[in-house]
């Protein structure tokens, strides 16, 4: 079975490319993807099946392709493609393989961290952040738009060709499964849009972290066949969080749900919280969702402070500031935290609170207010905790920036730390990076 | 259609198992049925039961495999085409389903459909023996796949191939594993959460000059049987060949002699199920978008058939107008004296 376009069809973009099909990179919900030869090198092109090559389709691509948007965590539509017999498409990058998708790490084909997990979180919070921040609404958010990559969280949003202008009601029918419940209902008035995507977002962060999704309890068991009514049922006539405090009536059945029994056991409390709020009152009441911001702020104190296990080894998200850990989702024992690096931001004055474990890291964002974007890569590197060469055991923080910071000893005392340099961790030790200040905590 | 008038089947369809040298029984399973239609699906279906002292009762399991397979897949296609004035769903959701509900439905049915099957055919209840472990005597694997003029979608968990001949005469494994499996383990549907192992091929059917040209479903026991997986892909590319020249009818006949072959190479039960379009898909008009229509009309009748013949049956014929055929090479096992000639030469090139 071959694709839409043959390899080696030739056409033009809008803007005078030539672009040469070479072959069929796979099929989808609305066309196909192709890879295609260009004066740019390889690139990809997205073929729209007959059926949804439809004038609001078109306008909607070329829409999006004269707004631009260069942001590296989107594969955005470059150029408009069409053909003479009215079908069309349009041109992108082609996604690095280091991205994988949420399928492949649903079925435990992906070897990753509850680090990376938090970052991918991380990560595609303020992707569509930044979109919902220019005035557009994604209005497809699903597992299979978003890519991320095992190792680092590093997350590449795909299929953007239905992301509108706010207030824009072109319709798409998105996945029911990530769809506000008034949408799935079709309640009157209702379009998608920014408020609806908080609703995808949470679905989706839900099933990052506890790799099931949020009303898939005991109700959706009993189903034998989930087609449209079904699903209409599930996700929007009565949705019920698996998780509900007030109704168990869709709570996860303890041998075919097991999973999310042990990843929601292995959440902090301020995670659940925020899950429990959107899947509770925010099914109701979309303006009760929760927010960008507020996931944001609560995923970046949960990956300050995850631990590892002493005894096993495996990482464990831990209550951010909480005295006591808890024990390992893995093995059990009492988790024991370590020192912690007691960070204030300049005015507004934030504050976060870093546990030091071997690899710890103090990055660009942790000593701004107002980040507009997380990174935790080595561009972004302030500090590294690294172990002392010859004293094993012993730590110090690496000045890794390219200022110096000052420390002030807990006797008084005050030493320059020159990039490169390390300055010896102990509790008490104040360190000024230059308006954001720090203190080591033991406890 | 006029009353009386047996509609012409779209597609030819084939279907043969033959058991295993010194197996007990045979533990494949399969089945193919339908025609192509809305109304009709193309549903095709071959299970490999695990077959050892652990899997006692993997003969059952392939065979409910495929049964609950049929189900599912005729529910699909009704879902992918309702009938009368009922909006089909979108091709998103439908790609949805096909890539999640349905291999969770299936495999909670199979798991329904044994453990029910052990309660009422085991004469005592045994406190000992957990669900899993009464699951494991039925491990199967499974292949299947679903055609309607509008969509082509299959499954696959475990070993076995699905091949797909396209329009150009291109043949391709669109299932194979990333990684083959090691030696004789294979993903089963006794393994635990087995939905999250199963493979989905989608491929929505845009026109109907883009269809496949010929399906097949085969278990290990064939590919096992060559040497290397491009003289599976030979076979496959000769079997298209062989069907386009001769027709059904002559294949029909020499099928069980190439399986027994085949499974006296790989030692392992050998079944094989394909559906090969009879007819001249319509050819597209000029600057049309193509939109998606209903399967093209029945076709007339084929080529005239040309008389099989069994030496070249039996691979021993040396006629020099003979199309390259389908037959079985040995493994890298060393296999019985034989005659068989070389794997047949592929004229296209296609697996190259």
């Amino acid at each position: 079975m071959s694709g839409m376009l043959d390899s080696g069809t030739l056409l033009t973009t809008d803007s005078g490319l030539r672009v040469e099909v070479f072959d069929l990179l796979g099929a989808g919900g609305q066309g196909e993807v192709y890879r295609v030869r260009t004066s740019a090198g390889y690139q990809a092109l997205k073929w729209y099946y007959p059926a949804c090559a439809t004038p609001a389709q078109e306008a909607i691509v070329r829409q999006l392709v004269g707004r631009g948007f260069a942001d590296d965590r989107f594969l955005w539509p470059l150029d408009f493609v069409a053909d003479a017999r009215g079908g069309f498409g349009y041109l992108m990058d082609i996604r690095p393989d280091r991205f994988k998708g949420l399928p492949m790490l649903f079925r435990r084909q992906l070897r990753t961290s509850p680090r990376a997990l938090l970052k991918a979180c991380l990560y595609t919070v303020e992707a569509y952040q930044a979109l919902h921040s220019r005035g557009i609404a994604y209005r497809d958010i699903s597992w299979g738009n978003i890519f991320f990559d095992p190792d680092t969280g590093d997350v590449l949003v795909c299929d953007n060709d239905n992301a509108v202008v706010e207030g824009d009601s072109t319709g798409i029918s998105g996945t029911m499964e990530f769809m506000a419940p008034e949408l799935v209902r079709g309640d009157p008035g209702v379009a998608p849009g920014t408020q609806s995507d908080l609703h995808s977002l949470s679905v989706l962060l839900f099933m990052l972290l506890m790799n099931h999704h949020p009303l898939k309890g005991r109700r959706e068991l009993a189903i034998h066949c989930l087609d449209e009514a079904a699903e209409r049922k599930l996700y929007g006539k009565q949705p019920l969080f698996v998780f509900d405090p007030q109704d168990q009536s869709n709570a996860p059945d303890p041998t075919e749900q097991a999973t999310v029994l042990a990843t929601w056991a292995a959440a902090p409390d301020s995670l659940r919280a925020l899950f429990t709020k959107n899947f509770t009152a925010g099914l109701h009441d979309p303006t009760t969702r929760v927010r960008e911001s507020q996931w944001r702020d609560t995923l970046r104190a949960v990956l300050d402070a995850v631990v590892e296990c002493a005894r096993c080894g495996k990482q464990n998200m831990t209550e951010p500031r909480a005295a006591d850990p808890g024990t390992c989702w893995s093995c059990g024992s009492t988790l024991v935290l370590p020192p912690r690096l007691v960070l204030t931001t300049p005015p507004p004055r934030t504050e976060h609170h870093i546990l030091l474990h071997r690899s710890s890291r103090v990055q660009a964002h942790h000593l701004d207010p107002e980040p507009a974007r997380h990174d935790y890569g080595d561009g972004t590197l302030v500090a590294l905790l690294t172990e002392h060469p010859q004293k094993p055991g012993r730590f110090g923080l690496a000045n890794r920036s390219a200022s110096p910071w000052t420390g002030t000893r807990a006797d008084g005392s005050t030493q320059r730390i020159d990039p490169g340099q390390t300055v010896p961790l102990r509790s008490g030790l104040e360190l000024d990076f230059g308006g954001a200040r720090a203190v080591v905590r033991s406890k | 259609m006029p009353a009386g008038v047996t509609p012409v089947p779209l597609w030819a369809t084939l279907l043969e198992s033959v058991q295993g040298v010194n197996k007990t029984r045979n533990q494949d399973y399969c089945e193919v049925q339908g025609r192509g239609t809305a109304e009709e699906p193309l549903i095709m279906a071959v299970a490999d039961g695990h077959g050892s002292a652990a899997h006692a009762r993997s003969h059952l399991g392939s065979r409910f495999a495929v049964d609950l397979f049929v189900e599912e897949a005729r529910r699909f296609g009704a879902l992918a085409q309702p009938p009368g004035d009922e909006r089909p769903p979108s091709l998103a959701w439908l790609m949805h389903y096909a890539e999640h509900a349905f291999p969770r439905q299936l495999v909670s049915a199979w798991r329904g459909r044994v453990l029910g099957h052990w309660t009422r055919t085991s004469s005592h209840e045994e406190p000992g023996v957990s669900e899993e472990h009464k699951v494991l005597l039925y491990g199967s694997t499974l292949i299947g796949a679903v055609l309607t003029p509008r969509v082509f979608a299959a499954w696959q968990l475990g070993d076995g191939e699905l091949t797909v001949v396209d329009e150009a005469g291109q043949v391709t494994v669109p299932l194979a594993p990333a990684e083959a499996d090691l030696g004789d383990e294979t993903e089963s549907l006794c393994t635990p959460k087995a939905w999250r192992r199963i493979r989905t091929h989608w491929a929505p059917v845009t026109a109907p000059w883009r269809a496949p040209r010929l399906i097949a479903a085969s278990t290990d026991g064939l590919s096992k049987s060559f040497a290397s997986d491009r003289g599976f892909l030979q076979f496959m590319a000769g079997l298209d060949d062989r069907l386009s020249a001769e027709g059904a009818d002559s294949v029909r006949a020499v099928l069980p002699q190439w399986l027994a072959r085949a499974s006296r190479h790989s030692g392992d039960d050998t079944t094989l199920v394909a559906a090969w379009h009879q007819g001249d898909p319509p050819v597209p008009g000029p600057a049309v978008a193509p939109e998606p229509v209903a399967a093209p009309e029945p076709a007339l009748a084929a080529d005239p058939v040309a008389v099989p013949d069994p030496a070249a049956a039996a691979g021993t014929g040396t006629g020099p107008a003979r199309r390259p055929e389908p037959e079985p090479e040995p493994a890298e096992q060393p296999s019985p004296a034989t005659t068989d000639p070389a794997p047949p030469t592929d004229p296209h090139g296609r697996d190259e």
